[in-house]
């Protein structure tokens, strides 16, 4: 039996396809790029290392700040609205019948399957200025509304944002509905008993109990803020002007545009080194102890 | 749970049907209109269901623009990033699972950096490296990155899934005079359905609706896999919202019958790998 589990070149044979994969596709581009971030190349003629100076020309471009609080403004977007709504629906739907609940569920997760081009192009003809579902409905009402949402340099980064938060809302609350499924329902009915409100119920006992998940809905809604790309790309073009760049729009733009290989990478460091650090940050504050029910 | 009447409960039923209204209907909406034309959509009647159905919005959409191109592209890589993360992962679980040698905890643990790295912020030097491994232009430059980084995931859910296994499994199979690989998947495979699907449905659909790698590397409209090539809007299509929306309807039938067959299943692969980040 033991000679059955270490064979050492079927060990060999069976550990080696993933770990070159692995090793050649994804570890050695992010050692490339960290590399990448102190030099200055196109992509062709020799690489020239230069120090520091990418990282003195990010921190002096005004694109640099844009996209940072652009980046802001989208995770605030969703960790105000997506997330306390999302827990909002969570809790409601659990005291709904069992075919309503998967009619609800089903409605709410869809849009989470589409591709991400599908569903802007379907929002870009909702916020269409002239024809778009948004404004011929404030038409209707009769309301005096009517706008071009993704060319107003400060409507545009919430009309994107939203759009990612109607997308991805089923997934947030899949996620804390299926951890608020979990929690015994005894300890909620116990409160109820003694006189406790639902909605004080759940804000005293359910929530308090979901810390592990919310910990998961923080550190994606963030991250996804910070990492941010395809809605712009496809929705606005980084436009009007700059307004709606991130950083990955600063990289993508360095490099793939204007051939900028160094700087760009100099971008990517800097977002995986703010992602890490927003991960370390949650990690360290929210839900430090593991909850088990026994 | 007692149901009595009260306005809390009023309100969250109502806000439960606001959502899901909020939820559905600009997708209704999309349906609608890929069965109008432009006067019906703009004029006429922009909200309500169809006067009469244009199914000919879906036939111009068809083959007036390459759906079928795209939808082979889209395809041919979902199946091979699938036989290769897949094929990979399960070899590369077993032995770390259930194999014993030295360090088998530590290079399980190393794959597991992949989680915490986006994939676009290695954009970059992979264009480079695919660049120099002669695969620009084909759809292994697509394939070959997307199995990478589906490894991390799929290797983690086959680890959990194997270690809940008994060995008398393999003790079987041993006496019997198996060796290994016969054992790993006529005997262990088996038993592991329920990873295995999870791991493939989340790997297709996050293969299926990949944006920004597939933007940098299938330049060529040959190549294009479905969200590139319906990067229309400011294309042929601009001035006619029917086809476009039969495009588009046409384009997110895949993943949303997958969805709605197997909605459960979908759901859980899409959450678990939300609580390991």
């Amino acid at each position: 039996m033991r000679k059955f589990f270490s064979r050492p070149w079927h060990i060999v044979v069976m550990v080696l396809p993933a770990l070159v994969l692995f090793l050649v596709m994804v570890i050695y581009p992010i050692g490339i790029v960290v590399v990448h971030s102190f030099s200055q190349w196109d992509g062709i003629n020799p690489m020239i290392f230069t120090g520091l100076d990418n990282y003195r020309r990010l921190f002096d471009d005004h694109i640099f700040y844009v996209a940072l609080k652009n980046g802001a403004l989208f995770a605030l977007v969703l960790l105000v609205l997506q997330i306390p709504l999302a827990t909002i629906l969570a809790l409601s739907v659990l005291n709904t019948g069992r075919r309503t609940r998967r009619f609800l569920r089903i409605s709410y997760f869809i849009p989470t399957v589409l591709s991400v081009t599908v569903v802007c192009q379907l929002w870009l003809s909702a916020y269409n200025a002239e024809n778009g579902l948004i404004n011929q409905l404030f038409e209707m009402l009769g309301m005096d509304y009517r706008q071009d949402w993704l060319s107003g340099s400060t409507t545009a980064i919430f009309a994107i944002a939203i759009v990612n938060m109607w997308q991805y809302m089923g997934y947030q609350f899949i996620m804390l509905f299926s951890a608020a499924h979990a929690v015994p329902g005894d300890y909620y009915e116990a409160a109820v008993l003694d006189g406790c409100s639902r909605t004080k119920a759940h804000l005293y006992i359910t929530i308090p109990l979901l810390q592990e998940t919310y910990k998961y809905s923080l550190i994606i809604a963030i991250t996804g803020g910070l990492n941010a790309f395809s809605n712009m790309y496809i929705m606005t073009g980084g436009g009007p002007g700059y307004d709606t760049y991130t950083l990955t729009y600063l990289m993508h733009r360095a490099a793939f545009r204007m051939g900028q290989y160094g700087y760009g990478s100099t971008v990517a460091t800097v977002l995986v080194l703010q992602c890490l650090l927003v991960s370390l940050i949650i990690n360290r504050l929210v839900a430090r102890e593991q909850i088990v029910y026994t | 749970m007692s149901k009595r009447f009260s306005v809390g409960l009023v309100c969250s039923r109502m806000l439960l049907i606001i959502y899901a209204v909020i939820s559905l209907y600009p997708l209704i909406w999309m349906v609608f209109y890929s069965f109008k034309n432009n006067q019906e959509i703009f004029i006429d009647n922009p909200f309500g269901l169809p006067t009469v159905f244009r199914y000919q919005n879906y036939v111009k959409a068809w083959e007036s623009f390459d759906l079928p191109v795209y939808f082979r592209n889209s395809l041919l890589v979902a199946v091979a990033v699938l036989a290769i993360t897949l094929t990979c992962s399960i070899l590369f679980a077993y032995a770390t699972a259930r194999m014993r040698f030295r360090g088998q905890n530590g290079l399980r643990m190393f794959t597991s950096i992949g989680l915490f790295i986006p994939m676009q912020v290695i954009l970059i030097p992979l264009a480079v490296l695919v660049r120099d491994l002669h695969l620009n232009n084909t759809l292994w430059s697509v394939i070959i990155p997307y199995a990478a980084f589906n490894l991390s995931f799929s290797i983690m859910v086959l680890y959990g899934a194997l270690r809940s296994l008994p060995f008398e499994l393999e003790e079987a199979a041993c006496i019997d005079g198996a060796n290994v690989f016969v054992c790993l998947f006529r005997v262990i495979l088996p038993n592991l359905k329920a990873a295995l699907s999870t791991v493939a449905i989340f790997i297709f659909l996050s293969v299926w609706n990949e944006f920004n790698l597939a933007l940098i590397m299938l330049t060529r409209d040959k190549l294009k896999t479905l969200p590139l090539g319906l990067l229309f809007f400011q294309g042929e299509f601009t001035t006619d919202w029917g086809a476009m929306g039969a495009a588009m309807v046409i384009a997110s039938l895949p993943t949303v019958l997958l969805y709605c067959l197997f909605s459960e299943r979908v759901e859980k692969a899409m959450t678990v790998s939300g609580a390991v980040k």
